[in-house]
């Protein structure tokens, strides 16, 4: 901007011995003018093409998801369908197969989440508002825990778990109560493992807020008669619900789309335990090819509960990053 | 209401390095019941420790310290029956001032809903927060919240009442208002008090007694007059008093104190006191110093006694009701010492040699111009002289004048 302010207009500098300050002041905003109108041009320019860079991988999976595998066949992927090429039944097909899945995989998914949050901030409360020697070796411990590979893990525990615990042959007394069914015992180990593998990172996420709280205010509450636990109940409970959103919403994404616990604890697409993900990897895959507008819609499916996730916890979850 | 005993309280946290740091140095103070004790100090020195060991936040490296004759060095803060107030007020941002002053309530007694519900209302008529119970504290002025955070600690009707630093947080006005309230809430509810603070004035209008720390160390427990006119050491002499006490470096000569600037004779009785002590500190309140126009000083006897001295005003601070003079003294030409003394020491100087200053306060009625030379007269019998190498107190002013100071005879 200053550039083009300090940018002497086309003056003859002979004109401008007589009125020079006059001319420069004219000249000068014509010339700002212009180059501001082209570098406008070149910004929403470089906006839009970022926008369909970034969207058209959307665009085209939406597009072909509706097409009959004919229409897959004969137009341009990111390109509509033709009136006779258009159909739905690829989305009802996808959520046919993946419906059961879609089950199996919330059966799963929200309980370890919510045990990831509670249990995270439970965590986080002892290891950052309440005084104890070696804390911070038990932190490094947590810290340690978020950089464990799962490659590293699956082997170990795919044998914990169809070995040493044997949760279906143990708690087959349950199976006979109304709504619970065998394979619950492996949605019960996968809430267990993602529990397990999902609550460093909300006690780091936890911690980070509870470090900017007040130790006056616990203290306060300390001096006020609340035991340890009151404390957390009545004072920091309630101050974390925007944390609370921000992990939902993380350990929700992470829990559901997750595939390498799926296929190791579950192991099979046709398991009645099946989760989403697992169901997904083979869903529209044939030996006469890959059907994409299945896949698609499938991918779609699978997707929407995360988004209805983001939804819901939006406005709490703008809070807690800005925590 | 319970009387509060520190008894030999030490508070040494131990640095990762191995070096210890102690913070709170063989502290003894006994606060009776109901009274008002001030905790006073500069910053860091240990007084927030000594309340938060009180309260129970902070663990007692040695001693004992007793509620009502019970030793409650082990008794966790939430059992101690002692409600504390917070420099940061430290209420809870999600509760409303009902649900605030009701929390400590809830989780300490078994008191039934009625109760506490009546109880929060009755202290809070009595705060002047009735009209706030139902706001949370976001929405409160700094003045409000303080407010709160002392009716939180009242509803609790506790056994000890701990105060860190309640009105730093308050303009100056605020402050001044809050002061007076304070104590008229101590008053009346007759709780024993403990309070906080590095301003001395606070402690000195406000407590019944006040207890002054340094470094960790209890320098002096006393009524603030006691404090004032016969401090016990140099720090508690320049810490209590605004504008502080002048100070100057003298040697014992001869009968008289020398210093930079001027001797001063000493009678007998004085002289008494100081006796083996050479290296000393003379320290006289600005209050007393009294500022004497020309002839006058020759006529009222302070010529006899040398203990006038000729002085330059360098600056004036009117306050409105006092002049706050900060005088240089004036050496050589033989105009000063009267009396005669220190010609060897004064001879070969000229003028103003000294950056030392004596400050003088006078009546605001009074007109002094900078630049001005007057005589600054020091009584004997308002010096105080200390020990230059301890600090300790030698000679405090004759307690006469400082009956005369006190309101009652």
């Amino acid at each position: 901007m200053s550039e083009g302010s300090n940018t002497p207009g086309p003056v003859d500098p002979g004109a401008r011995v007589g009125e020079g300050s006059d001319e420069s002041r004219e000249s000068d905003p014509s010339a700002f003018t212009t180059s501001s109108a082209l570098r406008r041009v070149a910004l929403y320019g470089t906006v839009l093409a970022l926008v369909a860079f970034y969207l058209t991988p959307i665009e085209t999976g939406l597009v072909t998801a509706i097409k009959t595998s004919e229409a897959v066949r004969t137009t341009l992927p990111f390109l509509p369908p033709g009136p006779d090429g258009f159909t739905v039944e690829k989305w009802v097909y996808a959520f046919d197969a993946l419906s059961h899945g879609m089950v199996n995989s919330m059966l799963f998914t929200i309980p370890s989440t919510i045990l990831c949050a509670v249990f995270g901030s439970m965590a986080a409360y002892g290891l950052t508002l309440v005084d104890w020697r070696g804390q911070i070796a038990v932190l490094a411990l947590f810290i340690a825990g978020i950089f464990i590979p799962y490659q590293a893990v699956i082997i170990p525990l795919s044998e914990f778990w169809s070995i040493w615990m044997n949760l279906d042959e143990r708690l087959a007394f349950l199976w006979a109560l109304p709504l619970l069914e065998p394979h619950h015992a492996t949605i019960l180990e996968l809430i267990v493992t993602h529990t397990g593998y999902g609550i460093p990172i909300c006690t780091i996420l936890f911690r980070a807020q509870y470090k900017t709280m007040s130790w006056e205010m616990i203290e306060a509450a300390r001096l006020d008669g609340a035991s340890l636990w009151r404390g957390y109940r009545r004072i920091v409970l309630p101050l974390s619900v925007p944390m609370f959103a921000v992990v939902f919403i993380f350990q929700f994404t992470q829990v559901w789309n997750e595939f390498l616990f799926s296929l190791t604890i579950i192991r099979s697409v046709g398991d009645p335990a099946a989760s989403v993900t697992l169901i997904l990897s083979g869903l529209g895959e044939a030996l006469e090819g890959v059907d994409f507008p299945l896949r698609m819609a499938g991918a779609f499916i699978a997707a929407l509960p995360t988004l209805v996730v983001y939804v819901l916890f939006a406005d709490q979850f703008a809070e807690g990053v800005r925590v | 209401m319970a009387r509060t005993e520190l008894d030999h309280v030490t508070k040494v946290y131990a640095e990762s390095a191995g070096s210890d740091v102690v913070a709170v140095d063989d502290v003894s103070i006994d606060v009776a019941d109901g009274e008002f004790l001030v905790l006073v100090g500069p910053s860091g020195c240990g007084k927030s420790t000594t309340l938060r060991m009180v309260a129970g936040l902070e663990t007692v490296t040695e001693g004992e310290i007793r509620l009502d004759g019970r030793v409650i060095n082990d008794v966790p803060a939430k059992d101690r029956d002692i409600a504390m107030v917070f420099q940061s007020y430290a209420l809870y941002p999600h509760m409303t001032v009902r649900e605030n002053m009701s929390f400590g309530l809830e989780e300490s007694t078994d008191m039934p809903d009625d109760e506490i519900r009546e109880r929060v209302e009755r202290t809070a008529e009595t705060m002047d927060i009735g009209d706030l119970l139902d706001r949370t504290p976001g929405e409160l002025s700094g003045g409000q919240q303080q407010r709160v955070a002392l009716g939180r600690a009242i509803v609790r009707d506790p056994a000890v009442f701990l105060l860190d630093e309640p009105l730093s947080n308050l303009d100056a006005k605020l402050r001044g208002e809050m002061r007076t309230e304070l104590q008229r809430l101590q008053d009346e509810l007759d709780v024993t008090t403990i309070y906080v603070t590095h301003d001395q004035t606070e402690a000195m209008t406000m407590g019944d007694r006040i207890a002054i720390l340094d470094g960790g160390r209890l320098q002096q427990v006393g009524t603030p007059l006691e404090c004032y006119h016969e401090p016990r050491n140099l720090f508690v002499a320049g810490f209590v008093g605004e504008p502080p006490m002048n100070f100057f470096e003298v040697n014992l000569t001869d009968g008289a104190l020398v210093g930079a600037n001027f001797e001063y004779p000493l009678s007998e009785a004085t002289l008494a006191d100081v006796r083996g002590h050479d290296e000393l500190v003379l320290g006289i309140r600005p209050e007393d110093v009294e500022l004497v126009v020309g002839d006058e000083s020759r006529s009222s006897g302070g010529a006899e006694t040398g203990h006038d001295f000729r002085t330059t005003v360098d600056v004036v601070e009117p306050l409105g009701n006092e002049n706050q003079v900060h005088l240089r003294f004036v050496r050589g030409d033989g105009a000063d010492e009267q009396g005669g003394r220190g010609g060897a020491t004064a001879e070969g100087e000229r003028t103003e040699a000294n950056a030392e200053e004596l400050v003088a306060t006078v009546s605001g009625m009074r007109q002094v111009e900078p630049r001005q030379d007057v005589v600054a007269r020091i009584p004997e019998d308002a010096i105080q002289l200390f020990d230059r190498e301890t600090g300790e107190a030698l000679h405090n002013r004759e307690l006469e004048s400082a009956e005369v100071a006190e309101p009652n005879p």
